[in-house]
């Protein structure tokens, strides 16, 4: 696995499963309860349950740290545009809920299920969206979005004519991690240059990039910014999905290609080091007791 | 013609071993606190005796050939070394009425038999050894010993003890030969480095040999005016060396070949050959 | 082989050769002990002067010797960040596992990666040559094995980085079948 999904497998699955179920008619008589919680990045967690114990109300709940942050960029309003009737009051001590009757299951509901397991997506989707229209109306007054979508980590994103920038600040463990965090980007810089049409994307260590200059973003040794800046032609309204999609998950994505390396790094290792073990190991007499010429003594 | 013998069944090194008179019986140590003695018959070698009295490893054996000791002892006997730090090689001497054990508590101690109360006494030489001492050879007068030290020096000195001997004759390493005398001092290496492995006296006693760890092999001429000549070989670093007669010596190390050397009337020293040709890795080679 | 790194190896080869030439020696400064002399240097004559051999500024080997012991340092290249991390992770993980490694020291000395501490009880166990092979080996292996962790890394970038862009691809590929934007399909965008 080269990319990493935006779904929610577990969400959608889980869901499929109960509706399968439904369907299938005998389960809606001794329909099981349900009361699962799931995590997702970021720190975000999903809650699928029943609403006041009725068997045949599966709610879904997410939880994002940074949703207030979203909500001033019009996450409310674009979650309203893609669940519509299936939103409901959000269950306490979660941001979002929404509901699917088992007794009145939609006829595309397999569309449904996959949007609900895009929820997280689709909450990020709206900075984005927000600050594309921005751009295509040619607004530059707007303040840029800041939003912090991890503890220590944040999200930049602002709007220009002929431009969106979206800066991601993001934390690496150990000063090992930066180090082959470079790598990756290096390679992603040089294969973008190749390829003309592709947004640039930068990186820097340490220091912010210059858009971010004059604000609070960290200056620290473990610290890196990412920075894409995307034309109109990343941002119009055939494309911008894509490009939500594949931004959105752009910290993750590093990171556990990062993990992979070092796993592989481990496994070499441990590899070559058995291997310098046996050549030491040759280095001790066998005991020659079988050896022919000799008469031997036995102690 | 070299024969090649095998000692039991173990593939420990033999860190040092010695013969009896007539090369029946040998003792060695297998890298450990025993002393495994050995009986030849035909071809074969059977283990005689295990000493086991050593509570750490052995370092020196010698086997005084007439009167039939081992030092580390056959027959238990007490002998009071008085010192504080390990023995490192033993040599009984000509007479093998003394025995001199090297240590590194930097001293020797020369030890003898006092029958009054029936055990081994033992008498100190300490200035001016700066650090241990390696090896020792005892003058066929059985009164002058020489050290070898990894403070990179060779000494002679007296080893008379006034209660057990007579006067000994003068010898051309001097003539007054009080215990502790130091008779000849030879500095193996001004530049540093060149531990001192091996001392040996030639058979006549006016000759001394000792190999270093600087890979030369060196004598001094007691009726040359003590004169030193060294020979840097191209050789790993010898252990042992020792006489054959008085003009050559066989030397042998970590190089795991014994070499043969001679010595001309100039008392300069030169190669002469190899004694094992094979070509097999062996480990080092330790000369009795 | 590149031709510096031949003579290189058997300059040291030849210089380890030497400097195992180790006695049994017990301390003649604390009683009934048998430390290696080059670690605890009580006795200064007890001691060889060290030998560096050098490669060139980064590539180097410290061989100190003395009467029972012999310590020999390297310093392994680093021709960048990426080798400076692995190499260091190599060592750890390596000297996390002294004890298997018997003549490995837990921590290297000052200004190189990698400590192995030779002693007189090694030399009497183990044959001496194969020793000398043995550091031989590990200076000829890290390299090569530092050099290709380096390039797994980096192609594992390089497929990752051509994943994004791919996605991206796709994305202009969508915009040229796009009916809204004609004007596109006659522009030339270089894929």
């Amino acid at each position: 696995m080269i990319l990493l999904e935006i779904n929610n497998r577990v969400v959608e699955e889980t869901l499929t499963v109960k509706i399968k179920n439904a369907q299938a008619g005998f389960a809606v008589l001794k329909n099981e309860s349900i009361d699962i919680t799931v995590a997702d990045f970021d720190g975000v967690l999903y809650h699928i349950s029943n609403l006041n114990g009725d068997k045949t109300k599966i709610r879904t709940s997410i939880s994002l740290k940074f949703y207030k942050q979203l909500q001033e960029h019009g996450a409310d309003e674009l979650l309203k545009r893609e669940y519509g009737k299936y939103l409901i009051t959000p269950e306490n001590g979660y941001n979002v809920s929404v509901l699917l009757d088992l007794e009145n299951i939609p006829d595309n509901w397999t569309e449904v299920v996959k949007k609900l397991g895009l929820l997280k997506r689709n909450c990020f989707a709206s900075v984005f969206e927000k600050y594309f229209n921005f751009q295509e109306k040619g607004d530059e007054a707007q303040k840029r979005a800041v939003i912090t979508y991890r503890d220590d980590e944040t999200m930049y994103v602002e709007a220009k004519a002929d431009r969106v920038t979206v800066v991601f600040s993001t934390r690496f463990r150990d000063e090992d991690d930066v180090i082959i965090g470079k790598v990756f980007m290096q390679e992603l810089k040089e294969g973008l240059r190749a390829s003309h049409t592709a947004p640039p994307v930068l990186f820097s260590h340490r220091e912010p990039p210059l858009e971010l200059q004059n604000t609070n973003a960290k200056v620290d040794n473990n610290v890196g910014y990412v920075t894409f800046v995307l034309f109109p032609r990343h941002t119009s309204k055939n494309t911008r999905d894509n490009t939500i999609n594949l931004i959105h998950m752009f910290r993750h994505y590093l990171h556990y290609h990062i993990k992979c390396s070092k796993a592989y790094i481990h496994s070499r290792m441990r590899a070559k080091t058995s291997d310098f073990l046996k050549v030491l190991n040759r280095a001790r007499p066998e005991n020659k007791s079988t050896d022919k010429k000799t008469i031997t003594h036995f102690l | 013609m070299t024969e090649q013998h095998r000692f039991g069944n173990t593939v420990n090194p033999i860190t040092c071993h010695a013969w009896n008179k007539d090369r029946t019986q040998i003792a060695i140590s297998p890298n450990n606190q025993e002393v495994q003695i050995y009986q030849r018959s035909g071809l074969d070698w059977k283990l005689l005796d295990t000493l086991n009295q050593h509570d750490l490893r052995v370092m020196g054996i010698d086997w005084a050939p007439n009167t039939n000791r081992i030092d580390s002892k056959w027959k238990p006997t007490l002998v009071l070394l008085r010192i504080n730090r390990a023995a490192t090689c033993v040599k009984w001497s000509p007479d093998e009425n003394k025995f001199a054990v090297g240590s590194g508590a930097r001293l020797i101690s020369v030890c003898y038999f006092e029958s009054e109360n029936d055990w081994w006494v033992s008498k100190h030489i300490k200035k001016p050894i700066r650090s241990t001492v390696t090896s020792l050879d005892w003058h066929p007068n059985n009164v002058l010993l020489a050290a070898g030290s990894t403070d990179f020096k060779v000494r002679i000195f007296s080893a008379y003890i006034k209660d057990i001997e007579k006067t000994p004759e003068p010898t051309p390493w001097g003539t007054k030969m009080p215990l502790g005398q130091l008779m000849a001092e030879f500095v193996n290496s001004n530049a540093g480095g060149g531990w001192v492995h091996n001392v040996s006296f030639s058979p006549d006693g006016n000759k001394v040999c000792w190999v270093s760890h600087d890979s030369s092999i060196n004598l001094a001429d007691a009726t040359k005016g003590n004169a030193v000549c060294k020979l840097r070989t191209e050789f790993l670093p010898f252990l042992s060396c020792t006489w054959i007669t008085n003009r050559s010596i066989v030397a042998a190390g970590h190089s795991c070949i014994p070499i043969i050397y001679e010595i001309n009337e100039n008392s300069q020293l030169f190669f002469v050959a190899k004694l094992d040709t094979s070509k097999r890795k062996k480990p080092r080679v330790c000369l009795p | 082989m590149s031709a510096t790194l031949k003579p290189y190896l058997t300059a040291v080869r030849h210089t380890l050769t030497a400097a195992m030439c180790l006695d049994n020696f017990s301390s003649q400064v604390v009683e009934r002990h048998n430390k290696p002399e080059v670690e605890v240097r009580s006795s200064k004559e007890l001691v060889l002067t060290p030998v560096v051999i050098s490669r060139n500024e980064k590539e180097k080997v410290l061989i100190e010797t003395s009467v029972n012991s012999v310590r020999i340092s390297i310093s392994v290249k680093q021709a960048d960040e990426i080798e400076k991390i692995l190499c260091k992770k190599f060592m750890r993980f390596m000297m996390m596992r002294a004890e298997n490694f018997i003549v490995l020291r837990r921590k290297p000395i000052e200004g190189y990666d990698i400590s192995f501490l030779i002693t007189n009880f090694h030399t009497e166990q183990m044959y001496k040559h194969k020793l000398v092979d043995f550091v031989i080996h590990f200076m000829e292996e890290i390299d090569k094995e530092i050099s290709e962790m380096k390039l797994a890394v980096n192609a594992r970038a390089r497929i990752v980085s051509e994943e994004v862009i791919n996605r991206r691809k796709i994305q202009i590929v969508q915009l040229l079948n796009d009916p809204e934007l004609p004007q596109l399909k006659t522009g030339k965008i270089a894929l």
